[in-house]
């Protein structure tokens, strides 16, 4: 045992300022009150220096005080010796999209995992070895042994992911490593150049850098937008599919599409060396699942297909419960230009929950009726104070919209809400089955405006202020989209909707079922975790989630340019000129036990605050 | 010393005026006092008869057509209501140190004289015990910067003899007005009944503002042994804060409280108690309010 600071004995000085401070406090003090008048009562003391005799209070701060000088000597106990080792080999594999990239001899991936193979059979035996994945995040595939055909056994399981490359946090995790155990020999094998890595040039130099590619030979689908306007029909969505040539001479390709597996429509494109070209396709004729994909020989293939959602687009049909004549004729007038919709009106005190039989969804505009019949989902604006579907806590004057969930299906096709004033709003009381879609604020505080959630097997909006006409106007214009855009949310069926999400990227799958999961490798492409549960894809493709019947579905695209760029100098192999920095004591030698002593300081302090409130508690009767 | 002249704590005090029930003064204001109807004025309060000399423009012909008696219009007085803000500055104030209870009632002064001035009164500050502690009659809004500098320089320091110093203040000020007694009152209870006595002889509403500091509530906070020193007469007792000691004193100190509410009872006054450090905009909108002291414009 020994200690790796030793001028932190100098820290001891501080037991005497403890002593002296305790000494002053025992020392007769003198305090000026306003008047003795209330003291009069009250029996004089006979008050006297008194000698050094340290109370409870005392010595547990002496205790904590000597803890944490202890801790700040940074204390040590020697551990068992390390074995003398041979040497470590630590290989950092890249597994992202780009490895897929089909070179002559086979795969970028098939190639690394030749070299990565080569490097473990020339390990001597009783050398250790690690194995580490880099994507979009790293992964420990084998961690130190010595057992080769284990070894051998993962590196052979391994395959490559659709995700981007984010080789940096592997590389600093395997520098980890190397810093905790000297002698350790670090290995990458990666399609990225050295400077790409993201770490410190410096860093760079302790690993052996195996670049594996050389073909430019890509076109890929870099972005795939669908517009739909709401409450119209599939046919008046359109399709925006942008694919990028990343190599150095001109290419030509097909762009075609299909709707729920039948084929749609096809256009050829010539795309010039490294350029991007746009294609609009419209009038779909149905709603569904949409697949681009573009034909031709290339060397990535992951980014050569996409997929999106054309919803089937049904009229607004609602019935509007509302006493307000200026709200009933905007919606008529809505009604009015998209067709086929239908707007019922019913004053509140004519409502009767008869009146919603045959109904998808109802506005209450200032009324919330205590029970709704089932599948009928509901916006409720400006609920009353009281109320159990939509609690409200207190009114404000003068707010503004200050902040909202972009993501949220909700608000989609609504680029800002910032233009959005409320003269008289109130604050939604948060309920465990509502997100807080937008926020509002006042001088006074921010609070909910609208809450949106499932509940009890519907869709329910709550919109914390009024529709004051005329709703149509230029000033108002923002809260009516905002409000057409929540009746639009309430009006799509459950599992009409999905969800786009990015590979490699985490997403909040909201309330639904989670499992199971079918799509690309069994629906093991997709990764669901946590609660509220996040969803990560590691494959393109299209999941079901959910039971036959209620599925949801998740669409996971690349679309990622840097991945897609998959254009390199060539295959070259950069030795390791240094060896990583190693600790300045190793890890396993020498255990420090500083934050043990840090530790028992925090039990100190907590056991002395205790002792302090039950000698105050006593005193205070 | 807190900063007195701050404009958001100012602001907070806005659509806050002085409840006046009593205590008209005898100078013509705006302040208008239903049930002493004057021969002029705007407001139609009632008739009387005729009394030869008064004003014939004040009969009533209407009345005369239709009674055939001879009525007169009166009408409700108007009158100037004066603040008289009276501050305890005595060492005792000072004392215990961190308590900062002169900074608290300064404050309590500072929005008294604010709220007074926005809602049309003239505001009279005084030091109580030094004769010339006196700031001049103040009847504009924009004499609040004047107000919180003088509070600004107020100091505790010295003693006084509480009734004496009431009774000289109200010989001096014989027009009666609303008296806003802001003090610690760490007196004997007869010498604070004398001065709220002499308040009520001549006419004054009386409101009774106990500043009290938070080690006063809760000795525990200042010390557990300690030689006590009083303030003003420096007189010096040891005491040791057993449970049994602070019994006692709890004891004294509510009995001393009660006995300052029995007098403001007595006396129809109003007594409110701010503990220093505490916002004094909770007690005018929560106590004071709810004892008519304050209320909303």
């Amino acid at each position: 045992m020994g200690v790796l600071n030793p001028a932190g004995a100098l820290t001891l000085a501080a037991i005497a300022v403890l002593v002296a401070l305790y000494l002053l406090d025992r020392r007769r003090r003198v305090v000026r009150v306003g008047a003795l008048l209330l003291w009069a009562s009250v029996p004089t003391a006979v008050l006297e220096r008194r000698r050094f005799r340290p109370d409870p209070l005392f010595l547990l701060q002496l205790a904590l005080l000597l803890a944490l000088i202890a801790g700040y000597l940074r204390p040590y106990v020697e551990g068992r010796p390390l074995p003398a080792s041979a040497g470590r080999l630590l290989v950092v594999l890249d597994v992202s999209a780009s490895m897929q990239a089909v070179e002559r001899d086979g795969s970028r991936f098939e190639l690394a995992q030749r070299r990565a193979r080569a490097l473990l059979d020339e390990l001597p035996g009783g050398d250790e070895a690690m194995l580490v994945t880099a994507a979009e995040r790293p992964h420990v595939a084998q961690r130190w042994t010595t057992d080769r055909a284990s070894l051998r056994a993962r590196l052979e399981a391994l395959a490559p992911l659709d995700t981007s490359t984010n080789l940096a946090p592997a590389l600093e995790l395997a520098l980890g490593e190397a810093r905790a155990r000297p002698e350790t020999r670090l290995a990458v094998l990666t399609d990225l150049a050295p400077g790409d890595g993201g770490i410190a040039p410096d860093d760079v130099q302790a690993f052996h850098w195996i670049q594996i590619g050389a073909t430019d030979d890509n076109v890929g689908i870099v972005d795939l937008a669908v517009d739909q306007p709401p409450f119209q029909p599939a046919a008046a969505a359109s399709v925006d599919v942008g694919v990028r040539n990343f190599s150095a001479s001109a290419r030509r390709t097909t762009v075609q599409a299909w709707i729920g597996g039948e084929r749609w429509v096809q256009r050829d494109l010539t795309l010039a060396p490294r350029s991007t070209e746009h294609t609009l396709l419209g009038a779909p004729p149905h709603g569904g699942i949409l697949s681009v994909g573009i034909l031709g020989d290339d060397a990535l293939a992951v980014d050569d297909r996409a997929t999106g959602w054309i919803g089937p687009g049904a009229p607004l049909d609602l019935l509007l419960v509302t006493d307000s004549q200026d709200l009933a004729g905007a919606f008529g007038a809505i009604a009015a230009a998209v067709a086929g919709s239908r707007v019922e009106v019913v004053a509140r005190d004519r409502y009767r929950p008869e009146s919603l039989t045959g109904r998808r969804v109802a506005l209450f505009d200032g009324i919330a009726p205590a029970a709704l019949p089932p599948a009928v989902n509901a916006l409720y604006v400006a609920p009353p104070p009281g109320n159990s579907f939509c609690p409200s806590t207190r009114a404000y004057e003068g707010a503004a919209v200050i902040d909202w969930e972009p993501a949220h299906p909700l608000l989609r096709g609504l680029e800002s809400l910032d233009a959005i004033e409320v003269p008289h709003a109130t604050a939604l009381e948060l309920a465990p089955w509502a997100d807080p879609v937008v926020l509002a604020a006042s001088r006074r505080a921010a609070f909910p405006l609208l809450l949106a959630g499932e509940r009890d097997g519907r869709r329910i909006a709550c919109l914390g202020t009024e529709l004051a006409a005329p709703l149509t106007s230029s000033d108002a214009l923002p809260l009516l989209m905002l409000t057409l855009g929540t009746l639009r949310w309430l009006a799509e069926p459950f599992e009409g909707g999905a969800l786009a999400v990015q590979t490699g990227v985490p997403v909040s799958l909201g309330p639904g079922p989670t499992a199971p999961v079918t799509g690309p490798f069994g629906g093991a492409g997709l990764r669901i975790a946590g609660d509220p549960a996040v969803v990560v894809a590691d494959h393109v493709g299209t999941y079901r989630l959910g039971p036959p019947g209620g599925e949801r579905l998740i669409l996971a695209n690349l679309f990622d340019e840097r991945e897609s760029d998959i254009g390199r100098r060539g295959a070259t192999e950069t030795a390791a000129t240094r060896v990583a920095p190693a600790s300045p004591l190793p890890a396993r030698a020498r255990r420090e036990i500083d934050w043990w002593m840090y530790a028992v300081g925090a039990a100190l302090l907590g056991l002395e605050w205790l002792t302090w409130l039950r000698r105050r508690d006593r005193v205070s009767g | 010393m807190r900063a007195l002249l701050d404009p958001t704590r100012l602001t907070r005090y806005d659509g806050l005026a002085l409840g006046v029930r009593r205590g008209m003064g005898t100078r013509p204001g705006d302040r208008r006092v239903p049930g002493r109807p004057q021969p002029s004025g705007i407001e139609l309060e009632a008739h009387a008869a005729y009394t030869p000399g008064d004003d014939l423009r004040h009969l009533d012909w209407n009345a005369l057509g239709r009674l055939d008696s001879l009525l007169v219009r009166r009408f409700t007085a108007e009158r100037e209501v004066i603040a008289h803000i009276l501050l305890d500055g005595s060492a005792s104030l000072g004392a215990p140190a961190g308590d900062d209870k002169l900074g608290a009632a300064c404050e309590l002064a500072m929005a008294l004289a604010y709220v007074a001035l926005r809602s049309g009164e003239a505001v009279q500050l005084a030091l109580l015990g030094d004769a010339t502690g006196h700031a001049p009659l103040f009847r504009q809004r924009g004499n609040v910067t004047r107000i919180a500098e003088w509070l600004e320089a107020r100091r505790a320091e010295g003693t006084f003899a509480f009734a004496a110093a009431i009774e000289g203040y109200v010989a001096r000020h014989p027009s009666p007005g609303v008296a806003l007694l802001i003090s610690d009152f760490l007196v004997a209870p007869e010498e604070i009944e004398r001065g709220v006595r002499a308040l009520s002889e001549r006419g004054y509403e009386s409101h009774l503002l106990h500043v009290i500091g938070p080690a006063e509530l809760d000795p525990t906070r200042a010390f557990t042994r300690a030689v006590l020193t009083d303030a003003e007469t420096g007189e010096r007792r040891p005491i040791a804060l057993t449970d049994a000691n602070l019994a006692r004193y709890r004891a004294a100190l509510d009995a001393h409280l009660d006995a300052i509410r029995a007098i403001a009872d007595r006396h129809r006054a109003t007594y409110g108690r701010l503990v220093a450090g505490a916002e004094v905009v909770s007690l005018l909108t929560g106590e004071l309010a709810r004892a008519g002291v304050i209320r909303r414009r």
